[in-house]
C-alpha cells in the first residue's frame, strides 16, 4: 500500500513540476513543487497555502482476485488567500488556477504508472520498479469553503493497485 | 519618533534586566535543519530531518499543573530571527520543532509578543509537553 501511495505522489509531483514550474513551496529552506504528503512532513498548526496537501483516508481490499486489489482514497486539500500585492482580491482566480493544475495532473493520460518501491532511498539506493501498476480515478472536486479571506477546497482521488507478495 | 524608539529600546533593556534578575536561564529552541540536497527520501517520510538547537537567553520558565509558559527576551529572539534569516519571530516559533527545557521537549502552543511603544520587549510562549 505504501508503495502505491509513494508512486502516486511522485507521479503527481513530477507532473506538477512539468506543468507549472513556478508553482513551488519552500519547506525548511528547500524549494520544491507545491505538493506534499502531510503525514511525511513536520506537523504544522497552519497549513501551507497555495500548495496541494495529500492525505490518505480509507482503504478497501478486495481479496477475490489473484492478487488483492487495494483501493485507497487520497484527499487533496489546498487553499489560498490570494497574493499580497493584490490585497488578496485575486484569491478566486488563484483557486481556479489551482483547480486547473490539479485537474490536469490527475486526469492527464495515462492515469497509471508502474508501481515503484522507494524504500531504498533511505539508504542511498535507487528506487526499484515493481511488477504491477498503480492507477487512479478522475479527480472529484468538493465545494469551496471560505474562512476569512481564505478560500479552500478539498478534492478526492481513488488510487488502485494490486498488493504484491511481501509488499508493505 | 526618536523618543519613541528610545523608550522602546529602554523597555527592551529593562525586560532583559528583569528576566536576568528573575532566573535568567537559557533554553534551547529546536529548529529543523534544511533538507539534504537531493534527498528525496524526506518528502516520502523515509528520512527525518536533522535538528539544530539554538540557545535562547535570558528566559524565565513558569510551570503550573496544566500550563507552562516561557518568557523570553525579545533581543534574544531578534538575534536568532536575523541570524537564521526568518521573516519574523512568529515564523521562527511556528517553524520550531519544540523547545528543550532541562531535557524535556515542549511544543509551542501560542506566542504573544509583549510590546512597548511598538517595540517587542518580551515574548510569552505557551508550551505543552510533547
Amino acid at each position: 500500500m505504501q508503495n502505491a501511495k509513494d508512486t502516486f505522489y511522485e507521479v503527481m509531483k513530477s507532473r506538477l513540476a512539468a506543468l507549472d514550474p513556478d508553482r513551488t513551496i519552500v519547506v525548511r529552506g528547500a524549494t520544491r513543487p507545491a505538493i506534499l504528503v502531510e503525514a511525511n512532513e513536520l506537523a504544522l498548526e497552519d497549513p501551507l497555502p497555495d500548495c496541494f496537501r495529500l492525505r490518505w483516508l480509507g482503504v478497501t481490499v478486495d481479496a477475490q482476485s489473484a492478487l488483492p486489489l487495494v483501493t485507497q482514497r487520497c484527499e487533496i486539500a489546498y487553499e489560498t488567500a490570494g497574493t499580497a500585492i493584490n490585497s488578496g482580491m485575486d484569491r478566486g482566480r488563484i483557486l481556479s488556477a489551482l483547480d486547473a493544475d490539479l485537474a490536469q495532473i490527475v486526469n492527464a493520460a495515462p492515469q497509471s504508472a508502474v508501481k515503484t518501491n522507494y524504500a531504498g532511498l533511505a539508504f542511498g539506493q535507487p528506487a526499484v520498479a515493481m511488477k504491477t501498476n498503480v492507477w487512479w480515478s478522475d479527480v472529484a472536486f468538493g465545494a469551496v469553503t471560505q474562512s476569512g479571506a481564505t478560500l479552500a477546497r478539498t478534492a478526492t482521488v481513488d488510487v488502485m493497485s494490486y498488493q504484491e507478495a511481501g509488499e508493505l | 519618533m526618536a523618543d519613541l524608539l528610545q523608550q522602546g529600546e529602554a523597555a527592551l533593556r529593562q525586560a532583559d534586566a528583569l528576566l536576568r534578575a528573575n532566573g535568567g536561564r537559557a533554553v534551547l529552541l529546536r529548529m529543523p535543519a534544511p533538507p539534504a540536497s537531493g534527498n528525496e527520501g524526506e518528502a516520502l517520510g523515509l528520512a527525518t530531518p536533522q535538528f539544530q538547537e539554538v540557545e535562547l537567553t535570558p528566559a524565565v520558565f513558569r510551570k503550573a499543573n496544566s500550563t507552562a509558559t516561557l518568557l523570553v527576551s525579545a533581543s534574544a529572539v531578534k538575534a536568532i530571527v536575523g541570524s537564521l534569516a526568518f521573516d519574523s519571530a512568529a515564523v521562527l516559533f511556528a517553524t520550531a520543532a519544540g523547545i528543550d527545557i532541562d531535557g524535556v521537549i515542549y511544543t509551542v502552543d501560542s506566542v504573544v509578543s509583549e510590546q512597548a511603544m511598538g517595540t517587542a520587549y518580551c515574548y510569552s510562549v505557551k508550551l505543552r509537553p510533547s
